[in-house]
């Protein structure tokens, strides 16, 4: 049976500050690996996002300017994205894209901004600090390590709803203050990693997708893809 | 001059004989040295200079250097910096190691760090500026495109008269309206359409209307004949412009400006801008056509910076790459090589090549594979990052090798199936194979 699966790069062309890109591009090989066509279009400003056309959602971070004008677009998506990620849709969010899915952050001149509030989390600032360097966690339910890096002045704490990505092993991740590193709800993978996280942590990239073919083809036997070996990339 | 600035001024002036005789270097200590007994020293130095700025992300060095090259024709004695020295102090050393002349206007062509304009034109009220671009560097990419604008324009609002020529390809320097004088330069060589460009670019929104920005061509990156179909804005009328690329190859470029035909012998799209921005300030200078060509082919050694290594019978080229953009126009470059090469990829991650690097992610790597390449080598304390970015570019593993060592990476080269050989390297693995070179006697000296 010939599987396709549908990505959306949500503003990818206004979020993209850290090599966002390499997601789409490590999706791609590795789902022509497992057999899967995998088509990718981005839906930016002024565009209609309708949550039946698509499998993924990969959104990435961008510069303060540029996240703020999303902040202000995003709006007119919120019941699409929200219906999208409450229907088990797969999600990569990073950084910018990670705080907007969250109720809000606090922008470059102090100003709240809003985002869609589709995940339970929210985003402070530190005061003329970031965190930057590199990041090592654990995933508590598959024992999974995930290594990026990470850069960001926004402090984010996670809802009831919410679990971390992983366990902070080295590095700061959310806050620096709960050892939490990214969120998980749903089929939605939330992180501040860069690196691209997909291309240096490949367990992740096969989850969304094994997640997205599960959703799409409920009935089909996709052992096959399950069991594809992922190569260690750091 | 004031007793204070000529104290000042004797003891940048020791210092610099000091450190150059006995240390072999030392190009911002004098500067320091005399700004900290006068701190308006660069006002009593430069005070009889006209003086032109350079600045802007990518091309500041081979732009200076090209448009030294250029107002030779018609000036004589002309101050500039050396690489590297573009930040206050370099300036004010540059100014204290200046022989004299007998000119009563001399012309100082100086690079200047973005950041670093304001602390210039407090002292010095430049006659010219030159923008060349601005994109997101790997080293600072928490740092905004727009911030770095705002740093440089800061600068210029204390020279208000200045005339600014400016790339016209570049939306953000369209963006605010400014008092001083405008130039434009930029590219009038495409056919016209309607076009976007690619997801990875950045600095696409309109200024006036935050829309997305549409072109009727693109250079590279987001540099082309830009138009906002929202709101109407769109680039500047050109005061001068490329109108034809007759031939490229990773030596040597061959268009026209103007109609004008110009050769220059070094490869690359963005050279061709750093030219193009050269015979502008020629022009705006009074330099005619004619002499720009004639300068531009007197002034073969200044396009040394990617000079070919001769490895034991090798032609290799060792380039550096340190951002997207400037890794792209590479990847642009080599791809106009007719000859079958090796293409060796080097990442390390220390502090001065960047610690991040996801930007590799926003290359193009995809190129690589349509290209006539025989054997694929990556190496450097990242070494598993480049080549799984290889892997996913679609480079068959077949032709792919894998080596950290970057000692060992130079043993290879001389097995390499083809002549010619490109290195494209971070800053420290470039350093390191330098210092392996000409330890090797392939070339004179390791740091330069």
């Amino acid at each position: 049976m010939a599987y396709t699966l549908n990505v959306c790069h949500l503003y990818g062309d206004l979020m993209n500050t850290y090599g966002d890109l390499g997601n789409i591009l490590v999706l791609n090989y590795l789902a022509e690996k497992m057999g899967v066509e995998l088509t990718s279009e981005v839906i930016s400003l002024d565009q209609a996002f309708d949550p039946d056309k698509y499998d993924i959602i990969v959104f990435g971070g961008g510069q303060d300017f540029e996240q703020s004008i999303v902040s202000k677009d995003i709006q007119t998506k919120k019941a699409g994205l929200t219906d999208f990620i409450e229907d088990n849709g797969s999600v990569v969010a990073i950084c910018g894209g990670y705080q907007l899915l969250g109720h809000y952050y606090i922008g470059a001149n102090g100003e709240k901004l809003l985002g869609i509030g589709a995940l339970d989390h929210y985003t402070d600032k530190q005061k003329d600090h970031r965190f930057i360097g590199n990041v090592v966690i654990e995933n508590e339910e598959t024992g999974e390590q995930y290594h990026g890096f990470e850069n960001h002045q926004g402090i984010t704490f996670l809802g009831q709803d919410e679990r971390p990505l992983g366990k902070v092993l080295e590095g700061h991740g959310n806050n620096g203050q709960d050892k939490t590193e990214g969120a998980i709800y749903k089929n939605v993978y939330c992180t501040y990693f860069h690196g691209p996280i997909l291309a240096r942590n490949n367990q992740i990239a096969k989850h969304v997708l094994i997640n997205a073919l599960k959703r799409k083809y409920p009935d089909a036997d996709i052992s096959k893809q399950e069991q594809l070996k992922v190569a260690e990339t750091f | 001059m004031s007793l204070k600035s000529s104290i000042a001024t004797a003891a940048g002036k020791s210092s610099y004989w000091f450190l150059h005789t006995f240390l072999k270097g030392g190009s911002s200590l004098p500067g320091k040295i005399t700004k900290k007994i006068d701190p308006n020293i660069l006002q009593n130095l430069a005070r009889n200079y006209d003086v032109i700025v350079i600045t802007g992300t990518n091309g500041k060095t081979l732009t200076t250097a090209l448009t030294v090259q250029v107002l030779k024709e018609k000036y004589e004695n002309i101050l500039t910096n050396p690489t590297g020295s573009n930040m206050e102090q370099g300036i004010i050393t540059t100014f204290l190691h200046a022989p004299r002349t007998k000119n009563k206007r001399p012309l100082a062509v100086l690079e200047v760090d973005e950041a670093n304009v304001i602390m210039v034109t407090k002292y010095i009220k430049p006659k010219a500026f030159v923008f060349t671009n601005i994109f997101r560097d790997q080293m600072d990419r928490y740092g905004e495109i727009y911030t770095t604008y705002q740093k440089i324009l800061n600068g210029v609002a204390l020279a208000p008269n200045a005339t600014i020529i400016a790339n016209g390809d570049a939306p953000i320097f369209h963006s605010k309206q400014l008092p001083n004088p405008m130039i434009y330069y930029g590219f009038a060589n495409q056919p016209e359409g309607d076009i976007k460009a690619t997801p990875n670019t950045d600095g696409v929104l309109c200024p006036q209307c935050q829309h997305i920005l549409h072109y009727r061509y693109i250079s590279y990156s987001n540099l082309g004949k830009y138009f906002c179909p929202n709101c109407g804005y769109q680039r500047p009328e050109l005061n001068f412009a490329l109108n034809k690329i007759v031939e490229l190859t990773p030596k040597s470029s061959k268009f026209e400006i103007d109609g004008e035909p110009i050769k220059i012998e070094i490869g690359g799209v963005y050279n061709i801008y750093n030219a193009l921005a050269a015979y502008t300030v020629g022009r705006f200078m009074g330099v005619t056509p004619a002499q720009t060509q004639q300068a531009f082919h007197q002034g073969k050694s200044i396009f040394g910076r990617q000079e070919e290594i001769n490895v034991d019978g090798k032609k290799v080229t060792l380039i550096l790459v340190k951002n997207p953009v400037g890794l792209n126009q590479v990847i642009d470059m080599i791809s106009t090589d007719k000859d079958p090469f090796t293409f060796i990829g080097l990442l390390n991650a220390n502090y001065a090549d960047g610690i991040d690097t996801s930007w590799i992610w926003d290359g193009d790597f995809e190129r690589l594979p349509k290209m006539n390449i025989k054997q694929f080598i990556t190496g450097g304390e990242r070494y598993k990052d480049i080549t799984y970015r290889l892997q996913v570019a679609g480079v068959d593993p077949a032709k792919h090798l894998v080596e950290p060592d970057l000692d060992k990476v130079v043993e290879m080269i001389p097995n390499a199936p083809t002549e010619k050989v490109y290195i494209l390297a971070t800053y420290t693995a470039m350093l390191h194979l330098r210092k392996v070179f000409a330890t090797k006697g392939f070339i004179k000296g390791g740091l330069d």
